[in-house]
């Protein structure tokens, strides 16, 4: 190793060691403050992961009338509307779901709640025709179309239902991010103090190395790397807990709520590089801040 | 080597540290610059580095002009300069020999360089035996030579010294002035900023005094006062 790169570790080594517990509070608070955007980074993750589920799965529900709150619908009026959704250019697939199906499919989804099943009869559930479409945002057409038909009770969004899940993830995202963003205001502004301390302490040996022509990136780069390094570190340890914290939590949640997909290691290990990205960035140009005015030529 | 021409340099409040000062110095000359507290010298020696530019005239350094150096191109101007302190400034934790071989660590000079230069210089200014030694387990006099070897270790063209004897004892700073001399006829210009007359009478060269941020005198082959 060339005598300008040892001296330059060297620096950085001593300079982290002299100032050791600035170094812990910069690195705790690096680390906490990118736990926490990695956090808001995966609960997007996590609501793009169950969304391309549903919005998959779930479809547009075109109930028919059995006679108890509108007129029955007749066989004729159920053939055209099969016929007109099956020609509709909005709609990829339709199906039809019997009453008996609908109450199939009804005593699997509550399986574990036999009581709630007994009280509804197998008559309870209306016959329907699911229709998937091509793009489920166009609901409103098909809604418009259909709605008033002789024979149709109600037109479903069934995306509908989830909104509520959607959007406590949502919140709970942005308070994350919030969080994350003002901590990393507060790590930014930790470090820029950790090196003007440490280029205070350095005030002597800086000076002769300015007064016998020592470049600026020389003068300046021990202290980036001593940021550098702390930053580098935090980003480290926030990427090891959410690799450690996401299948645990996701893995239990699964276990109670099993109808939903959940993101699992490999969304969190694909966070890693981002947050020791940042890391990084932040802490290199807190400490270029924090050495622009006091290392002036 | 150094040329000033009408340079001014006012602080904030206006207190006029130099006022339209113009002076040549050649290459290998040995120049005293003399003058009460406050005369200015300390300024002109900053402005020599560029640690501040001039209000107004313009400065060669080198055969650099300050005025149109860029700022990255500073430390190259300072790495033609040799500078020694009255307070030496070394580095408490470092050894004597790693104290010199540190101005060229820094500027980025391989090893074996390093390695071949520091003894050479050490043994210029006498202190061969004391490579090892911390600053604080010298005296006065040592501290100030190896300060001088860490100026001159890399072989600068002008040394700059300011109040290099303040500190140090009538005797020791004779034996200082003697190193300088042995510098200067290396071909190395040397500018030194004095307020030592004894030094100044007993050397008989050329001898620049400010007053009030004036040159009053030039004068080659002076002495500190009027009546030489």
């Amino acid at each position: 190793m060339s005598a300008r790169w040892a001296y330059l570790l060297r620096e950085a080594v001593t300079g982290l060691g002299r100032n050791l517990l600035m170094t812990i509070a910069v690195i705790l608070s690096v680390f906490v403050s990118l736990t926490l955007l990695g956090s808001s980074i995966l609960f997007q993750d996590q609501v793009d992961v169950a969304t391309d589920e549903w919005y998959g799965k779930i479809e547009v529900s075109i109930f028919l009338c059995d006679g108890r709150n509108c007129d029955a619908i007749t066989p004729e009026q159920e053939e055209q509307l099969r016929e007109e959704l099956a020609n509709d250019p909005l709609v990829r697939e339709v199906f039809y779901e019997s009453k008996g199906e609908a109450y199939e499919s009804f005593k699997e989804m509550f399986k574990d709640q036999p009581d709630f099943v007994e009280s509804v009869g197998p008559e309870a559930l209306p016959a329907s025709f699911r229709v998937k479409m091509e793009d489920p945002r166009e609901f409103s057409a098909i809604y418009d179309k259909f709605k008033a038909r002789p024979g149709v009770e109600e037109v479903v969004d069934q995306r509908e239902t989830l909104r509520p899940i959607f959007a406590f993830i949502e919140k709970v995202r942005l308070g994350a991010l919030v969080v994350a963003v003002v901590q990393l205001g507060a790590a930014c502004v930790l470090i820029v103090n950790t090196i003007r301390v440490a280029a205070f302490a350095r005030r002597e040996q800086t000076a002769i190395m300015k007064l016998v022509g020592a470049s600026n990136w020389y003068i300046r780069l021990p202290f980036v790397l001593e940021g550098v390094f702390a930053g580098l570190v935090g980003a480290l340890l926030a990427w090891g807990v959410l690799l450690l914290a996401v299948p645990l939590i996701t893995d239990s949640l699964q276990q109670t709520i099993q109808f939903m997909p959940f993101i699992g290691i490999e969304e969190a290990a694909a966070v890693g590089p981002l947050l020791l990205l940042g890391g990084v960035i932040i802490a290199g140009l807190s400490s270029l801040i924090a050495l622009r005015r006091f290392l002036d030529v | 080597m150094i040329t000033l021409q009408n340079v001014t340099k006012t602080y904030k409040g206006g207190i006029v540290a130099l006022k339209d000062v113009s002076v040549e110095i050649g290459k290998g000359e040995f120049v005293f610059v003399v003058g009460p507290s406050g005369s200015g010298k300390s300024t002109l020696m900053r402005l020599l580095t560029r640690e501040e530019p001039p209000d107004d005239g313009e400065i060669w350094v080198a055969g650099k002009n300050l005025k149109t150096l860029k700022r990255w191109k500073v430390p190259l101007l300072r790495r033609e300069i040799g500078y020694v302190f009255q307070d030496f400034k070394l580095l408490a934790s470092k050894t004597v020999g790693e104290n010199v071989a540190f101005a060229l660590e820094v500027i980025g000079k391989p090893r074996q360089i390093i390695n071949k230069r520091v003894p050479e210089v050490l043994d210029l200014v006498g202190l061969s035996d004391k490579h090892d030694a911390y600053p604080h387990e010298l005296s006065g006099g040592q501290q100030q030579r190896v300060s001088i070897a860490r100026a001159f270790v890399n072989a600068p063209r002008i040394m700059l010294c300011d109040e290099p004897t303040g500190n140090l004892d009538p005797q020791t700073s004779v034996g200082i002035m003697k190193l300088l001399d042995r510098i200067n006829r290396t071909g190395a210009t040397v500018v030194m900023a004095t307020h030592d007359q004894q030094i100044v009478d007993s050397m008989r060269r050329r001898v620049i005094e400010l007053e009030s941020g004036v040159v009053v005198r030039d004068q080659s082959r002076g002495v500190y006062g009027y009546g030489g």
